[in-house]
This record gives C-alpha cells, structure tokens and sequence, in this order.
C-alpha cells in the first residue's frame, strides 16, 4: 500500500509543476483529506489543489527537504511540526485570515509542538490504542502488558513504525517515551525482543485488514483504523493502554518556501469551517479538535470509543534528532535475531 | 569479427549519443550521488552533511546487516533455483509447439504484466489468507482440517517472489531453446544418448546463455525486493531492500541508506562478473 501511495505520489508530482493563475501545492498525509472538501474549494473559489501525499511524517520530511517541488500547505504531525518550527522552515500562519480558528478546542492549541500556537494549526488527533476481537479474546485486556502475552503468539498486528516500537516499551517500563538515550534503549532492548517475536503482522498502512480477515486477534494501531474497525463491527473494541496511550496530533503548516501564501490560509480557513470540518470526520473518524463541527457529528459517531476517547493529558511525541536511527538500529536488530 | 573490433565513426557516435545520454542521466550520476552521500554525515534534521566519514560502511558490515544481506540472498537463490525448475520445462514447452500455439502461450507468459504489480500481490494475500481461497478449497477438498496459516511466513514470501519473477527465467530460456537446432537432438539420440543424457550433454549447455540471462534477471531483483516481503511476510523479518528503504523515509539516515546501495550495487557487480566468467568459459 505504501509503494503504492509512492507511485501515485510520484504520477501527481508531474501535476505539481503545471503553472496556474491560482493554485494550492497541498502536500498531505494519503487517505486523509477527503476529495469532497477539495473539489469544494476548487467549486468555491476557483483555486486548483494539487494533492500530493506522503506515508510517514519522515517521508514528508525527508521530500521537503529534498527540495525540488514547491508546497504551500503541508500537513506534518506534531514532532515533525517541532523540527520545522526549530530551523524555520514554516512561515507564521496569519490568525487574522482564519476566523474560523476560534471552532478549536483550547486545549489542542500552544500545545508543546507549538507553544506560541504561531505556526500550526491542528487538523485531526488520534492515538495510539489497543483494538481487541472479543469474539475470540474473552479475557479483559488493559494495557501492552496483557497484549504481549506469550499465548497470543503470531495472533497480533502492530504498526510497522519502530518509534512506536519503542516508546510502548518506554511507557511499559515507567520510562519517558521521547527520553531516547543509550542507557534506556538498553533497558528496552530484552522486552522488545520479546515482543517482536509474538507479533505476526507488522503494518501501519492498513492494519485492519489483518484483523478483518481474522488472521490476528489483537492489534495495536492508530485509533482511525480502529474507529473504521468498530465501524464494521462492534465485536472490535478500542482500548486505551493503562501504561499510557500516545496521542498524536497532526497539523497543518504553510512551508517557508510556499509561494501561493494566501491561496494557504483561504484553505485553513475552509477546512475550519464546521460543516467542512464534518465532512472531514465523517470520512476519517479521528478526535475532530473542531468543537462546532463536533457539534454537527451524530451520536454514534461521538460515541465510537476509538475517535473521542477520554485522555486526561495530551503527551505527545516529541522531536528526538539523531535518536531516530538508533531506534531503527536496534529493531532492525531485534526482528533480525528472532 | 569484422567491423566490431572498429571504433564507430561520427554516425555510430550520433547513434550511441541517446544511449550515452540515458546512462549518464540515469546510471552514471545517480550512482555517483550514492557513493558520494555514502561517506557523508546526517545532521540532526536529517539532510547529508558533506564531511568525510566511514562511519556507514562500519555500521554497514556489522554482522546485523551481514546477516540481512545474506538472509535475503538465500531468499533469492531459493527463487532463482524454483523458477529454473519450473521455468525450464515452460520455456521448453513453449519453443518446442507449433508456430500458432507458441504465439499464444508466450501472450500467456506475459498477461499478468497488463495489471499492476502490487494489485497482484494483494490477489495473492486473497489466495493465501487463511479464510481465502486456497485455504477454503483445501479444507471443503478435506485436505487440511484447520484453516491454513501461510500467509506471513517465509514460505509465501518465497511464494510471492517465484510468482513475480518467473516470466524472467522464461522469457530468456525461451529465447535460447527456441535457436537450439532440433537435429542436434536427434543426432545424439541417434549416437545412442537417452533423454537424460540429452538434457545434460546438449540441451543443458546449449541453452546455457538463457538460463545464465534467466538467472541475472531473476536473482539479482529478487535480493532487493521490498514490497513483496512486507507485505506476504508481514515485515517480520527485515530483508536488504526493506532495511535501506527505512533509512531513507523512518530513521532519515541517508549516508548510511547510501551505504547499504553502495554494498548492494557490488555485489552485483561481483556476482555478474562471476556469471560471466563462467558463461565465458563454458
């Protein structure tokens, strides 16, 4: 799924450099802006969007600082937004267009990412949570540690995002999930070892689809897909793990090299408007931070478990520099030596 | 020989200059790009600081990686060798029919080629998954009792990439077998050679050059194939392709990623003069 979201990626960047009167260069996470609220805007204002998307929030780093294509409106999650932020590469978002902004939940903005809330704005936030088939599980499952069991060997699926690998020991352990050192990747190490033996499916584009078919029973993977899951079926519960869940926040941010600036902001301000916003939910039932479209979504859809569920605190993963390839390192041992 | 031991003249040259073009554009100066990043430092962002290191080709042979690169070459060579064996009496088959069947089968070589790559990967995790379709049948035929687990495991990633490269052990076997002289066979049957004979003594050497080209386009891809191991395999274990892929994307490590290529790309350089010198001296 990801090479194929790279090809279409690839095929949409020849679209890219068609010069247009207006245009919008939008550069994305793939399945996440639904197409609907980008022919809107095209309907409404005239403004062509080229949408171009990205798998992982370091792919999306990794093409920016490629250089070579210009964006106007990237859409990068939180830790990624904290680098971007750091060595100005995004532009500060003029609050005066974007009326709409005051629809935000206080508590989504100046958040840590961002703490001047000069540069971001945020789009969905999601976490990282358990998803159970209690059809064949009956045991209560409350957390990483009743997940990675020895008797639910080859019956889980995990996202395949060793970062995540790593700060679900972190947290298991009483650890800081972003304090990468040495001497806490050593305690990681033999409990990680563990449990990459037990997981059968590694995969962050659609981990449901294991699931679905009944291959694994148990799953830890981003609360969308275990919304869409609970959509399908209620047999499939969402569970917050009691060692602490990792939320995440993605957000939207107007590169420092855009040149299609106000083109950017008129598109801010149309995804914050609520009957916008909506739309967007309906499609990807994450956590909306956008309480008047909040209030246009049905019960059954603010009752789903895995799209609101009760965090008492945001702790969101932060920037960890160089620690990225140590934690590539050292899974890439782990799954090696199994 | 004559003639191709001659320089080309200025339209040889004006002939050759697309070719020349396209090596340089596409081989040529992205290989020298990976080599250069190869000795290259990351900074914290991520970007390729030019300071001269080798601390990627340290990283790159630690015995982690040496162990990946050599798991995935065991996955290829099993491939190679499955599709020999099947291939073979395919390509065979194939030269050996009327002139009218040979069009046809061949069409039939090359079908699956009109539908996208990964599109018939997923078909092969509908076949394979454990409610799916082989599953199924097996079980309703009462062959197996339980459902099949054999998605995810080394055995459909084996599965998955004979299914991919087979077309190019065929192709080129085809190739050769098609040019092989019938009279030939005749000859050493009637010099008194039995079938097996005839397959090694003459059918095996004179299709050599097919089955040389056969095994180059199937195992050397086949090493660096990524899309297949992840996702029959469900990217439990880490293959060379996959590992370099991540250093560009998840662990934005691109000196190292580089490294790796740069490891990869000499050893096929190595393995194909090997092959070779073994088809020069054969």
């Amino acid at each position: 799924m990801k090479t194929l979201r790279l090809l279409v990626a690839v095929s949409l960047l020849g679209l890219g450099s068609a010069a247009r009167a207006a245009e919008l260069n939008l550069f994305a996470w793939s399945e996440y802006v639904p197409q609907a609220v980008i022919d809107g805007f095209t309907e409404e204002t005239g403004i062509q969007v080229n949408y171009e998307t990205y798998a992982s929030g370091e792919e999306m780093l990794a093409k920016m600082l490629a250089g070579g294509a210009s964006y106007d409106l990237i859409q990068p999650p939180d830790y990624i937004a904290e680098v971007l932020i750091r060595n100005k590469l995004v532009r500060a978002i003029d609050a005066k267009k974007l009326p709409n902004l005051k629809h935000i939940a206080p508590e989504f903005l100046g958040m840590p990412h961002d703490p001047e809330q000069k540069f971001t704005v945020p789009y969905m936030i999601g976490t990282v949570g358990i998803v159970v088939n209690t059809d064949v599980v009956k045991e209560p499952i409350r957390g990483y540690r009743d997940v990675f069991q020895s008797k639910f060997k080859g019956r889980i699926v995990v996202v395949n995002d060793n970062r995540e690998l790593v700060s679900w020991v972190l947290v298991t352990l009483g650890l800081d999930q972003n304090d990468i050192t040495p001497a806490n990747l050593s305690k990681v190490k033999p409990v990680l070892a563990e449990w990459i033996k037990l997981v059968k499916v590694f995969d962050s584009d659609s981990p449901k689809t294991a699931l679905l078919s009944g291959e694994v029973d148990l799953g830890v993977v981003w609360s969308g897909e275990a919304a869409r899951l609970y959509e399908e079926d209620k047999k499939f519960s969402y569970i917050l793990p009691s060692e602490g869940a990792h939320p995440f926040v993605d957000v939207m941010a107007i590169p420092a090299s855009a040149e299609n600036v106000a083109e950017a902001h008129k598109f801010l301000d149309y995804i914050l408007r609520p009957e916008v916003s909506k739309l967007i939910s309906d499609e990807f039932p994450y956590t909306n931070p956008n309480l008047a479209a909040r209030a246009l979504l049905t019960e059954e859809q603010l009752a789903n478990p895995a799209s609101y569920p009760k965090i008492e605190k945001y702790n969101t993963f932060r920037d960890i520099g160089k620690g990225a390839a140590a934690i590539d390192q050292l899974v890439t041992d782990l799954k090696s030596a199994q | 020989m004559n003639g191709a031991g001659r320089r080309p003249g200025v339209v040889g040259w004006l002939m050759l200059a697309p070719l020349l073009l396209w090596l340089a554009a596409f081989v040529v100066v992205p290989t020298g790009i990976l080599a250069v990043y190869s000795f290259c430092e990351r900074d914290e962002l991520g970007r390729v600081v030019f300071s001269f290191s080798l601390q990627s080709y340290a990283r790159a042979f630690d015995p982690v990686y040496l162990g990946i690169f050599a798991r995935s070459i065991g996955y290829a060579a099993l491939t190679t060798a499955i599709c020999i064996v099947l291939g073979f009496p395919v390509a065979w088959t194939i030269a050996r029919a009327s002139e009218t069947w040979r069009q046809r089968l061949l069409l039939l070589v090359m079908v699956p080629f009109w539908t996208s790559f990964l599109i018939r990967t997923y078909a092969w995790i509908t076949i394979l998954k454990s409610d799916g379709v082989l599953s199924a049948l097996l079980q309703s035929a009462r062959v197996i009792g339980a459902p099949l687990e054999l998605l995810y495991t080394p055995t459909a990633v084996v599965i998955g990439l004979v299914y991919a490269y087979l077309p190019f052990m065929i192709l080129p076997i085809y190739a050769s077998a098609e040019k092989l002289d019938g009279t030939l066979i005749e000859a050493a049957h009637d010099l008194g050679c039995g079938p097996l004979r005839t397959f090694r003594e003459v059918i095996v050497p004179l299709t050599k050059p097919g089955i040389y080209a056969g095994v180059l386009l199937v195992f050397v891809p086949a090493i660096g194939m990524f899309a297949i191991t992840d996702l029959m395999g469900g990217a439990r274990v880490p293959m060379i392709g996959s590992v370099i892929q991540n250093q560009f994307f998840q662990a934005r490590d691109w000196p190292f990623g580089a490294a790796l290529g740069v490891v990869f790309t000499l050893m096929f350089v190595v393995s194909y003069w090997i092959l070779q010198r073994r088809s020069a001296a054969a």
